[in-house]
């Protein structure tokens, strides 16, 4: 990684910071919603167990990138590789793409008529076709990892944000992906439920998982991240490791980005 | 009581708060009068739209009450109880039928236990209700003798207005053994007495009581016309009018003198029905009470004339003898002649007694000896409540009873282990796999399978009343719900084919009248499915229609569920690598089918009313054993009362139904939603 040079990207420039062969790579990816052109010539690779915290204004296209990855948005121009495998029309490069990755959505997205513990075991027994008895007492260990074994029973209905969110990353976990996306996990919920989402986050990157993070919390991107990207009106700006990006900014949109949030 | 908590300053910049002490909220419970002011008399708008509303309640339920007890005949639903529950399905059915009724009590107390609790203070108010069907009509029978019947004698007719009746000396009656009749003969003082003689009666008498009715009103009307002449409250033209009036109306002179009633004795012969022995040679003086006992269960006779004026019309009041309806069928290929007693269903069967030339007596039929007149209440009950009670009781302690006991013993299943995770979770699988088996061991009763003595097919043509709209409900609902829900998944495919053809399908039905897709299915389903041809399969030809129709409505009650679902609970299953058929099976449908559950309870129960419509192409279920029953002789004039009792039958299972959904709505994860 060019951090020395302290120049602004430029397009066209494949990155990866560590040696390791990446495990998602985005050549020269272009996305139209209509005639808006929402993501234009994406570059980014991922390397294993790399935290990457994407940043920008609204609509600057950090969530449709990551939706890109897994095929929630189809992209129309360019090529993304997700562990080797392309994402194309092929229906079973699909599938085994989406068993790679989790996701976490801005609005939980837990499935209201199911309780917690039904949420989490559901994927791994319907898609990995896994003995219940044993999803569920995985399940119980998810839970207890992001702290709330004793909601097991409950329906998200009767969960506080926080929760139904740290439900909803243990659903993710269950299928045990290698990668998992966060689309502004923490911008639906109260401000003191705030840290207790980042905190299971915090424990998920330091035990070493690939992590696509869209965010607002600047905190978080400071000390969890190895990269921040950073995008405005469809392109990757300007990127880097936190310390830099937060102190040595180059580019201009940048600057002013950084100066109205912190 | 404590005083608000004052900030304890530490400061000038800072101050907190110390633990406030607990307090409990204020009491603002209020008495039903407060209740009443607050809701019923909040503003004068308020209060008119309550006076409005209780003005018009009341007066609503006083003329239901006075015309259900004085003027309603009710007989046509106690006497076609049978038609109106299950038509005419062959006797083998019965034992089938009751099986299913007391299984559907299973089935009901098992859901009751399973998704709800029935408080123990409702099963003892059901219990008393229950006990209070059995005693009521038992207290009725006892104490409330049974209304007189009217007979009047004599060799001249009687006139009122238009009406002439001539007078008939034998009529024929059915009797039990050791019964006793109690012939008096009265002789009225005056013609209001007359005009008061409420109950069964024959034409001659109720002519004579109509005369006095008659002249009882004329005279009042004169006596009016003159106080206001007398007054100088009118107009010229009016009292022109009152004038005329006055010289056109002549009161007749009183009947009870001009036809001499009852001041004669009467001769009374009864002979038996069949053998026309005489039994019973006797005279009744004016006054007089005679009694007698009957030998045994028939037809009897009984002559009576006034032996000893040609002029005088006697008038005998009977107890023991009432009117009969009468039916016949074919049995084995003959027919049947079935007469019924009105007031207790005392059944005899043919033997009817003929005259010397071969011709039918005349009988006490119900059509010729009606109850007429204001009914008082003790007539009510002992001729419509308590009867009906009598009917309804067994069928519904039975009930009642194999519900109470499948409660209670899913309650006490259940809590034999209670150490589940989930409460109550086997009890409400249990529950819904009842309701799995409850359905085709319906279509198997009712159907039958063999030709053999064991489930012996029955005829759908005999299908009738409340069994042939239940089971076209069910029928309908079971096949359409299914359907539909394809249909609506179907509309929202992505691919055009699919999608087009259901749209296709769904609008094509939705603009189709009920009606004319059940003449079209009438005559068009035997094309497609040769073997539902005939009229005895007619049933089976409206069912596919009735499916057709709702499937379509169905189906846009589910794609409105699908719409209303946020995307992102698609987009997470996918993210989650479920297939899309799991999608629609797991996340989508159950989420879709609750939220919708009023808007479908709403298509069953509009199609529960809807089947009322199978009438107009011959089939007689609710409605048309209502149409049938209106078009009988015995019954002309009951309209109101049949169309009545199918109307409170369509309202009970409607808004049973409501209620049940009303619960769904309310219970379980269906409240809990984010």
């Amino acid at each position: 990684m060019a951090s020395a040079d302290s120049q602004p990207m430029s397009q066209g420039t494949t990155i990866s910071q560590m040696d390791e062969e990446p495990i998602i790579i985005c050549r020269d990816m272009n996305k139209w919603f209509g005639e808006f052109h929402v993501l234009r010539d994406i570059n980014v690779s991922v390397a294993p167990q790399e935290v990457v915290v994407i940043i920008g204004p609204s609509g600057s296209g950090k969530s449709t990138l990551i939706r890109c990855i897994n095929r929630l948005e189809e992209h129309q121009e360019g090529q993304i590789l997700v562990d080797g495998m392309e994402l194309g029309h092929d229906v079973r490069n699909i599938a085994a793409i989406r068993r790679e990755i989790g996701m976490v959505f801005q609005q939980f997205n837990l499935f209201p008529h199911l309780t917690a513990i039904q949420n989490i075991t559901l994927a791994p027994i319907r898609v990995r076709h896994r003995p219940r008895a044993e999803v569920e007492d995985d399940a119980m260990q998810l839970l207890e990892r992001v702290g709330i074994p004793e909601q097991a029973h409950k329906y998200p209905g009767q969960l506080s944000g926080g929760q139904q969110q740290r439900v909803a990353i243990a659903r993710a976990l269950a299928m045990e992906p290698k990668i998992m996306l966060f689309d502004e996990p923490t911008s639906a919920l109260d401000p003191e439920m705030i840290k207790e989402v980042l905190d299971v986050m915090k424990e998920l990157a330091l035990s070493g998982m690939t992590m696509l993070v869209v965010t607002h919390e600047m905190g978080f991107a400071r000390e969890v991240a190895d990269r921040v990207l950073f995008m405005d009106e469809g392109r990757i700006v300007e990127q880097g490791e936190p310390e830099h990006f937060f102190e040595r900014a180059q580019h201009p949109r940048t600057k002013l980005f950084l100066s109205q949030i912190l | 009581m404590a005083g608000r908590q004052r900030p304890r300053r530490l400061d000038r910049n800072i101050a907190y708060f110390d633990e406030p002490p607990e307090r409990r909220p204020p009491i603002t419970e209020v008495g039903p009068v407060a209740w009443v002011r607050a809701n019923l008399f909040g503003s004068a708008l308020d209060m008119a739209l309550t006076l409005l509303g209780a003005l018009f309640l009341i007066g609503m339920i006083s003329f239901l009450l006075t015309w259900s007890i004085g003027t309603a005949n009710w007989y046509s639903i106690t006497f076609n109880l049978r038609l109106f529950l299950v038509g005419r399905v062959e006797p083998f059915m019965d034992p089938r039928i009751t099986f299913l009724f007391l299984f559907i009590a299973v089935l009901a107390g098992v859901n009751f236990a399973a998704w709800s609790r029935i408080h123990l203070r409702l099963w003892a108010i059901l219990a008393a209700v229950l006990l209070a069907l059995f005693i009521i009509p038992w207290l009725i029978a006892g104490a409330i003798p049974l209304p007189l019947t009217w007979l009047a004698a004599g060799q001249r007719e009687v006139t009122s207005g238009s009406i002439t009746a001539s007078p008939v000396e034998r009529v024929a009656f059915i009797a039990g053994a050791d019964e006793e009749i109690v012939f008096r003969l009265v002789t009225p003082a005056d013609d209001a007495e007359l005009a008061r003689l409420n109950s069964f009666s024959d034409g001659m008498s109720n002519t004579l009581r109509n005369a006095a009715a008659n002249r009882l009103a004329s005279e009042q009307r004169l006596v009016t016309v003159e106080r206001e002449l007398a007054g100088d409250s009118l107009t010229g033209r009016q009292r022109a009018a009152r004038e005329a009036e006055l010289e056109n109306t002549a009161v007749p002179p009183p009947v009870h003198t001009s036809y001499e009633v009852g001041a004669y004795p009467v001769s009374l012969i009864l002979r038996s029905g069949d053998t026309d022995a005489e039994i019973f040679n006797g005279t009744i003086a004016p006054g007089a009470e005679m009694r007698l006992t009957l030998p045994r269960d028939g037809w009897y006779v009984l002559e009576k004339r006034v032996p000893d004026n040609d002029d005088s019309i006697a008038l005998l009041s009977a107890s023991g003898l009432y009117p009969v309806f009468d039916r016949s069928f074919i049995r084995e290929g003959e027919r049947v002649f079935q007469y019924m007693r009105a007031t207790d269903r005392l059944l005899v069967e043919g033997g009817r007694p003929r005259d010397a030339g071969g011709a039918d007596l005349p009988m006490l039929g119900i059509i010729d000896h009606q109850y007429r007149g204001e009914r008082p209440l003790a007539d009510f009950l002992s001729l419509m409540l308590g009867p009906f009670l009598d009917q309804l009781n067994l069928g519904l302690a039975l009930f009642t009873a194999v519900m109470a006991a499948a409660y209670f013993a899913s309650r006490w299943l259940e809590r034999r282990d209670s150490d589940q995770e989930v409460p109550l979770r086997r009890l409400r699988r249990a529950a819904v796999w009842l309701w799995l088996v409850t359905i085709p061991l319906a279509f198997l009763l009712i159907i039958g399978v063999s030709s053999g003595p064991f489930l012996t097919l029955s005829d759908p043509q005999l299908w009738g009343g409340l069994l042939l709209t239940l089971v076209l409900t069910v029928v309908a609902l079971v096949v359409a719900f299914p359907i539909g829900i394809l249909l609506a998944l179907g509309r929202r495919s992505t691919l055009p084919v699919v999608s087009a053809a259901s749209t296709l399908y769904i609008e094509v039905f939705r603009g189709v009248p009920l009606i004319t897709l059940l003449f079209m299915s009438m005559l068009l389903v035997q094309f497609v499915l040769p073997s539902l041809s005939g009229p005895d399969n007619a049933p089976y030809r409206v069912m596919v229609a009735l499916i057709l129709f709702s499937a379509a409505y169905l189906a846009e009650d589910v794609r409105g569920g699908l719409q209303s679902l946020p995307t992102g609970q698609v987009e997470a299953a996918r993210a989650l690598g479920l297939p899309g058929w799991r999608i629609t099976l797991h996340i989508t449908l159950p989420q879709a089918l609750r939220a919708v559950i009023p808007a479908l309870v709403g298509q069953f129960i509009s199609l529960f009313k809807d089947t009322s419509l199978v009438t107009i192409v011959g089939l007689i279920d609710l409605t048309g054993v209502a149409n049938l029953i209106a078009s009988q002789t015995e019954f002309q004039g009951l309209r109101r009362e049949t169309y009545i009792f199918i109307a409170i039958i369509y309202f009970i299972f409607s808004s049973v139904m409501s209620n049940v959904s009303r619960r769904i709505e309310a219970s379980g994860s269906g409240a809990a939603r984010a």
